[in-house]
């Protein structure tokens, strides 16, 4: 077995000049930060994980991490693979560890608050320590201000901060206040100061020569795990368990009183935990690791440098550029250009802003756009276009740098009694589309088609309106036009056929306003569009626009569904990574977020979403321009020059279980598919070779941990939790940018038990037809069988019925002869087995076990009796494999919470026609604890199971007996799923999931 | 154990409240001693319960060592840092586990008569970083070990909480140097999911050459110096209750009277706990996310 790559917790970050050391499991990884790419992946401790890294003067590193510890140099550090021959073992845990003032020598703290100091070569040169009652330390850090003079700063479980001098073995301050257990406390660089942190969510700032308590920070909702003082001792850096990353400024007032003020909070990481920060020297970027395995750069707000937002109120721009502003004038539209903005007052006075110079110029006034306008931009080409109520339009093109109008046209469109809303559109190089709309239900949309340079009209189409329809957002492709309206509903009209009614897709997602409509890509028969709404959902939808439509009937296909974490939805595109930005707001912020890799590139403060706002892009990144009482304003997002993450990470919580996708590769490896804690399903990409893996989408239709989830063909994925929660997939991998995964159907729920859980599930097809009946068993010992009838797409129960009241951890069904059976597993460590023949709708051919449709009534049955019921386990059966041999053999594999793993057959007695099982071979300590997966590898001769033991153990399966073929360690806490394919002859990939995912080559 | 809380499915939960425990875990000690009956020893006299608070264990100890007659020369005390309301029968400590001052009270309590049985459902607070939760929980335990090795009788027994991740082989394998017999147990009353589980020891016998001393200046690694495992070895594993138990992973919906929540009755009311929850170190910061004082951002 060989590890290929590993993604989890990273513990600890430390930035050295452009290098940036993260620490994942036993594994330090080195990026550089500008681009962002993965110098080296280098081994440092057989086991253990590393939490700490400390760097000396030379650049060579000091590595700590429960017992263990290991130094090496920066040269092996980017470019060795492997330095675990230097690992060296103590026998207490390092809370902290850090270099002496020369470099030449290393101080480490243990738990029991002793300090051993020791030479490079690992030789200790003394131990020191204070007395008093001993304490275990649950953190601590080492500042060191001289050769003689090194101060300790630990943190007990008991609430208290323990500050002692090193050399002295003096203990120079016990800082009480806190409550609860002290998870960081360090000194600041200028020696003034202490930071502390502790379950209380506060943080405290302490005088170091007095000891006392100088200010209380809060802000922090859940627990805070570090803390860093940077830019001259002037300001500190929260990490915490809420996922938050927050700066505190140490303000002094006249008396020099220090206080802490909170200055900022960046949302960094997914769900739990982020445990690492460093910050860089000029205090510009910090650098964050997380319990989800992202490493992400952020970007500190530093006022008197961005200086990136401006305001202007009307008075101002009148003062500016001697216009008069009347006393209730207000700014009425905008649009931004590369040179800056064009706006209309509500007098109809249009002003243009440089951004070169900030300077404001009145153009003119046209009394026809006061009152009520409407302001559209093609920013790429410098046009303005103001619509107003009366169906007039003004449109205004610029020279590059704004400083000429070099085309103008303004027109009546006597189609429209009256236009309540005005959408623009650049349709090809030379052209670009109004569509304008009236009040009136009954009137046509106009839709104009204009030049781009000579702003002259060449063509006007009249659409007929659908009914209750209330367009919101457009979008051009080719000769068609989609129109997005309320109710999640989008119109697509041909500009080459306009007799004909527009093709309507209706509720797409439950029902709000259709916010943006993209073009994606083109699948040759069809095209893919993105299309968002105003109430969180985004969707992608395969329309067959040229009419070839997919053969039932309907012209398009949802290929992809989801909702955003929160908040509202006004857009989204692509960037030019391939990763999908969305915009919108949440509360009083205005956000843009990446969904591929699930973080916020930025967000701010504008007030909410009720107000006048435009998203604009420019050369440099994108403004947002926005009003806030009455005042104007300018915010820009810049392009980051360097990267976002280093590693993007994977899910917040505990990955429950893992599906590839073995029936077919994509590109240059498998898809596959987790469930986590977090509740989210992530579709990704795992690579043959390098087990490179690859976000697509987080799905985020369940709102309970992950139970399960399991390709059952190759573009039908099913996943279950809590809540009855059953979701059943379909994948898309038609297209060459991307995979797409929509929800087909949820099973019918019959409760409203928030616990009641759907443990496991299978299936089984019927023929090759995508119909299917589907196995369900619960937490509360209900056992159901469904049928899915793909056409009609809907589940109907066929058997229900319940084993005692005991969970049922897992179920599989299985043809023996010409049988069917229901085999389950639960808590009671029992393997049940029910003949479910007489009571599905089918027969089953006894030599291929297929199912045959001999169009049998369908009826719900209860569940039989069972005929058989056998003791394997003492206790839950947490996983179970199954091979049917001869169909007649049924080998069942089975790991359980009581540590063992053990081989049952089952066959039919000829004489009594009922199944007989009996335990073969049964390994009692087959793990040091819980066995959590078990999947069958290489054709059925071998068996690789993973437990919380953090072993993963592959068994040679010899004449029905389970023998030890190898074991790796795991550094996967909480191990608990796995699943594998075979890649060639003797070869396998397989993904082990927990607190972590891991890639494996198994090579037999 | 608070009034509500996300454990409201757990019937443990409940019929804690009703049989008047302080917490579910009450049923993880009954459980233990279904199977191995370590309270039902008639020649139990002495029993220590460590990390004792907020005290279920001490009842249960209470309520079955005082049960029948002819009680006299029984003695229990419980120890822990935090404070526990009275318990009948039991005598309650204020005090550290690892100071041999702790040692010397028990024992004159005991008029200086080793004890029977040492009991630990001792956790710390879980931080989410694995080998440091499971290291902490290993020290521990061993701490109450080192309590537990200056206080046994010859053949007596000691249990305590441990988490079944990596490394426990390490702990089975230093409590196979002092104990006869060493269980890993797992009450039905324990989910499943959780890696909670119990190490059952029986049958104290140190090495004959050791004579093991609390000294405040000494590590736990260090007070076991002289009796260090040889080997790793796995405990061997046993399911404790009966299976006609409540199962902790299971959903009860109608198949219980006692739980209003899982069988829909509004009017039942919902119990008051039996002890209000300790002041948790973050009761400020709750006070303070109420008042919406601390937000996502930067007003």
């Amino acid at each position: 077995m060989e590890y290929l790559t590993h993604y989890g917790p990273s513990l600890c970050v430390k930035l050295q000049g452009n290098l940036v050391y993260a620490g994942y499991g036993p594994f330090l990884h080195v990026h550089d930060l500008e681009t962002g790419e993965l110098i080296n992946r280098c081994r440092i401790f057989r086991r253990n994980k590393i939490h700490g890294i400390a760097v000396n003067g030379e650049g060579a590193l000091l590595l700590f991490g429960a017992r263990s510890i290991s130094i090496i140099g920066s040269k092996d550090a980017s470019g060795c693979p492997d330095m675990s021959q230097d690992e060296k073992l103590l026998d207490e845990w390092i809370m902290s560890g850090q270099f002496s003032q020369t470099g030449d020598q290393t101080y480490l703290l243990t738990s029991y608050n002793k300090v051993l100091i020791r030479d490079l070569e690992g030789n200790v040169l003394a131990t020191k320590g204070i007395d008093g009652e001993k304490s275990i330390l649950y953190s601590g850090s080492i500042t060191v201000f001289g050769p003689d003079k090194v101060l300790i700063n630990a943190g007990t479980v008991m609430g208290g901060v323990l500050i002692w001098d090193l050399y002295e073995e003096e203990l120079l301050h016990n800082l009480k206040g806190h409550e609860g257990s002290i998870f960081y406390v360090t000194i600041s660089e200028n020696g003034r100061y202490v930071a502390s942190c502790s379950d209380d969510r506060s943080v405290r700032l302490w005088d170091l020569t007095t000891g006392d308590l100088l200010s209380v920070g809060w802000g922090h909702t859940a627990r805070i795990w570090n803390l860093k003082f940077y830019d001259n001792s002037s300001k500190l850096v929260s990490v915490s368990e809420d996922c938050t990353c927050r700066v505190w400024k140490i303000v002094e007032d006249e008396e020099s009183q220090a206080s802490l003020e909170q200055k900022g909070v960046y949302e960094a990481h997914l769900t739990k935990n982020i445990w690492g920060v460093d910050v860089d020297s000029c205090g510009r970027k910090a650098i964050t690791s997380g319990n989800d395995g992202r490493l992400k750069v952020i970007e500190l707000d530093h006022p008197r440098i961005d200086n990136d937002e401006q305001s202007y109120t009307l008075q101002e721009i009148a003062d500016q550029t001697g216009i008069i502003a009347d006393k209730d004038e207000i700014i009425k539209g905008f649009h931004w250009f590369d040179f800056g903005l064009v706006a209309i007052t509500s007098q109809g006075k249009i002003v243009l802003f440089e951004s070169f110079n900030d300077t404001w110029t009145f153009l003119f006034t046209d009394d026809q756009f006061a009152s009520y306008s409407s302001t559209h931009g093609i920013s790429s080409d410098n046009v303005v276009v103001f619509a107003n109520n009366k169906s007039d339009l003004l449109a205004l093109k610029f020279d590059k740098d704004g400083k000429h109008v070099i085309a103008k046209t303004k027109m009546h469109v006597s189609d429209l009694t009256k236009t309540n809303n005005c959408m623009i559109r650049k349709e090809s190089p030379t052209t670009f589309l109004v569509l304008l709309e009236s009040p009136n239900p009954r009137e046509n949309l106009v839709c104009m088609r204009f030049n781009l340079s000579t702003l002259e009209m060449e063509k006007t189409f009249s659409l007929k309106k659908p009914e209750s329809f209330v367009s919101s957002c457009l979008e051009v492709y080719q000769h068609f036009l989609l129109v997005g309206s309320r109710f999640s509903t989008l119109a697509v009209f041909d500009l080459k056929k306009v007799e004909c009614p527009a093709y309507l897709i209706s509720k797409m997602t439950p029902g709000d306003t259709t916010t943006s409509i993209q073009f994606v890509e083109d699948l040759g028969d069809s095209q893919v569009f993105s299309v968002t709404n105003r109430d969180g959902y985004y969707t992608f939808i395969k329309i067959y626009l040229k009419g070839a439509s997919r053969g039932d009937g309907k012209d398009y296909e949802i290929i992809q569904s989801n909702k955003i974490v929160r908040g509202f939805l006004e857009g989204a595109q692509f960037n030019a990574h391939g990763d999908y930005i969305t915009h919108g707001f949440k509360s009083s912020l205005f956000y843009i977020y990446n969904e591929t890799s699930c973080y916020e590139i930025t967000s701010h403060i504008c007030g909410g979403a009720h107000r006048q706002w435009k998203l604009c892009e420019d050369d440099k990144g994108s403004i947002l321009v926005y009003i806030k009482a009455s005042t104007l304003f300018f915010k820009r997002f810049n392009n980051s020059k360097t990267p976002e993450t280093l590693c993007a990470g994977i899910h917040g919580r505990e990955i429950r279980d893992i599906t590839i996708r073995k029936q077919k590769k994509y590109k240059d490896g498998y898809l596959f598919c987790t469930g986590s804690e977090d509740t989210t399903i992530k579709l990704m990409h795992v690579n043959e070779q390098s087990g490179k893996m690859t976000n697509y989408w987080t799905q985020r239709k369940h709102v309970s941990g992950l139970q399960r989830c399991q390709f059952i063909k190759e573009n039908l994925m099913i996943s279950s939790s809590a809540r009855e929660e059953l979701f059943l997939w379909e994948l898309n991998t038609e297209g060459d940018s991307r995979p797409y995964i929509a929800l087909r159907q949820s099973l019918p729920v019959s409760s409203n038990l928030p616990d009641l859980r759907i443990m496991d599930f299978d299936v089984k097809f019927l023929g090759a037809s995508q119909n299917f009946i589907l196995a369900t068993v619960y937490s509360d010992s209900t056992i159901k069988v469904w049928l899915y009838d793909s056409e009609q797409n809907t589940f109907t129960t066929i058997i229900n019925g319940d084993y005692k009241t005991c969970c049922i951890l897992n179920v599989f069904l299985t043809p023996i002869c010409d049988q069917l059976f229901l085999a389950i597993a639960p808590t009671d460590g029992h393997l049940i087995f029910y003949n479910i023949t007489e009571h599905i709708p089918f027969e089953i051919d006894e030599k291929s076990g297929e199912l045959i449709d001999n169009d049998l009534d369908l009826s719900l049955m209860d569940l039989p009796d069972y005929d058989c019921r056998l003791e394997v386990h003492q206790s839950g059966i947490k996983c179970m494999s199954h091979v049917l041999e001869q169909g007649n053999e049924l080998f069942i594999y089975t790991g359980g919470d009581d540590n063992a793993l053990g081989i049952t057959i089952a066959k039919l007695d000829a004489a009594t026609g009922k199944l007989n099982a009996r335990v073969l071979d049964f390994q009692p300590q087959a793990a040091a604890s819980t066995m959590t997966s078990c999947s069958l590898i290489s054709n059925g001769t071998k068996l690789l199971t993973t437990s919380v033991d953090q072993i993963v153990r592959l068994w040679d399966i010899t004449e029905n007996k389970l023998i030890k073929h190898s074991s790796e360690y795991t550094t996967i806490a909480d191990t608990g799923c796995s699943d594998a394919v075979q890649t060639k002859d003797t070869r396998h990939l397989a993904l082990i999931g927990g607190v972590g995912l891991s890639a494996l080559r198994i090579d037999l | 154990m608070g009034k509500s809380s996300k454990d409201k499915r757990d019937l443990y939960y409940r019929k804690a409240k009703e049989e008047g425990y302080r917490a579910r875990s009450a049923y993880k000690l009954l459980q233990l001693n279904d199977n191995f009956h370590f309270l039902d020893d008639p020649s139990l006299k002495r029993v220590v319960d460590l990390c004792a608070a907020p005290g279920s264990w001490s009842q249960v100890l209470s309520r079955k060592l005082f049960e029948g007659s002819d009680q006299q020369d029984r003695r229990i005390v419980a120890v822990d840092l935090q404070t526990m309301s009275p318990i009948d029968h039991v005598t309650t400590l204020q005090a550290d586990i690892t100071h041999p001052r702790t040692l010397q009270r028990i024992l004159q309590l005991f008029g200086d008569e080793p004890a029977d049985l040492v009991i630990s459902d001792g956790a710390p607070d879980v931080t989410g970083l694995h080998d440091l939760d499971e290291y902490v929980q290993q020290q521990l335990v061993m701490s109450a070990l080192q309590l537990a090795c200056c206080v046994l009788k010859p053949k007596g027994s000691f249990i305590a909480k441990v988490f079944r991740g990596r490394d426990i082989d390490l702990l089975y394998s230093q409590l196979a140097c002092l104990f006869t017999h060493v269980t890993c147990a797992k009450p039905r009353s324990s989910r499943s999911t959780s890696l909670e589980a119990f190490v059952v020891c029986q049958g104290y016998q140190p090495p004959a050459d050791w004579t093991p001393k609390l000294d405040p200046s000494q590590s736990v690694q260090q007070f076991f110096q002289h009796c260090l495992p040889n080997g790793k070895h796995i405990a061997p594993f046993m399911a404790c209750g009966s299976l006609e138990s409540f199962d902790s992973d299971a959903t009860y919906t109608s198949t219980c009277s006692t739980d209003p929540i899982a069988t829909g009755d509004k009017h039942k009311p919902s119990l008051n706990p039996v002890q209000q929850p300790t002041n948790p170190p973050y009761k400020q910061a709750l006070l303070l996310k109420r008042q919406g004082r601390l937000s996502r951002h930067v007003r």
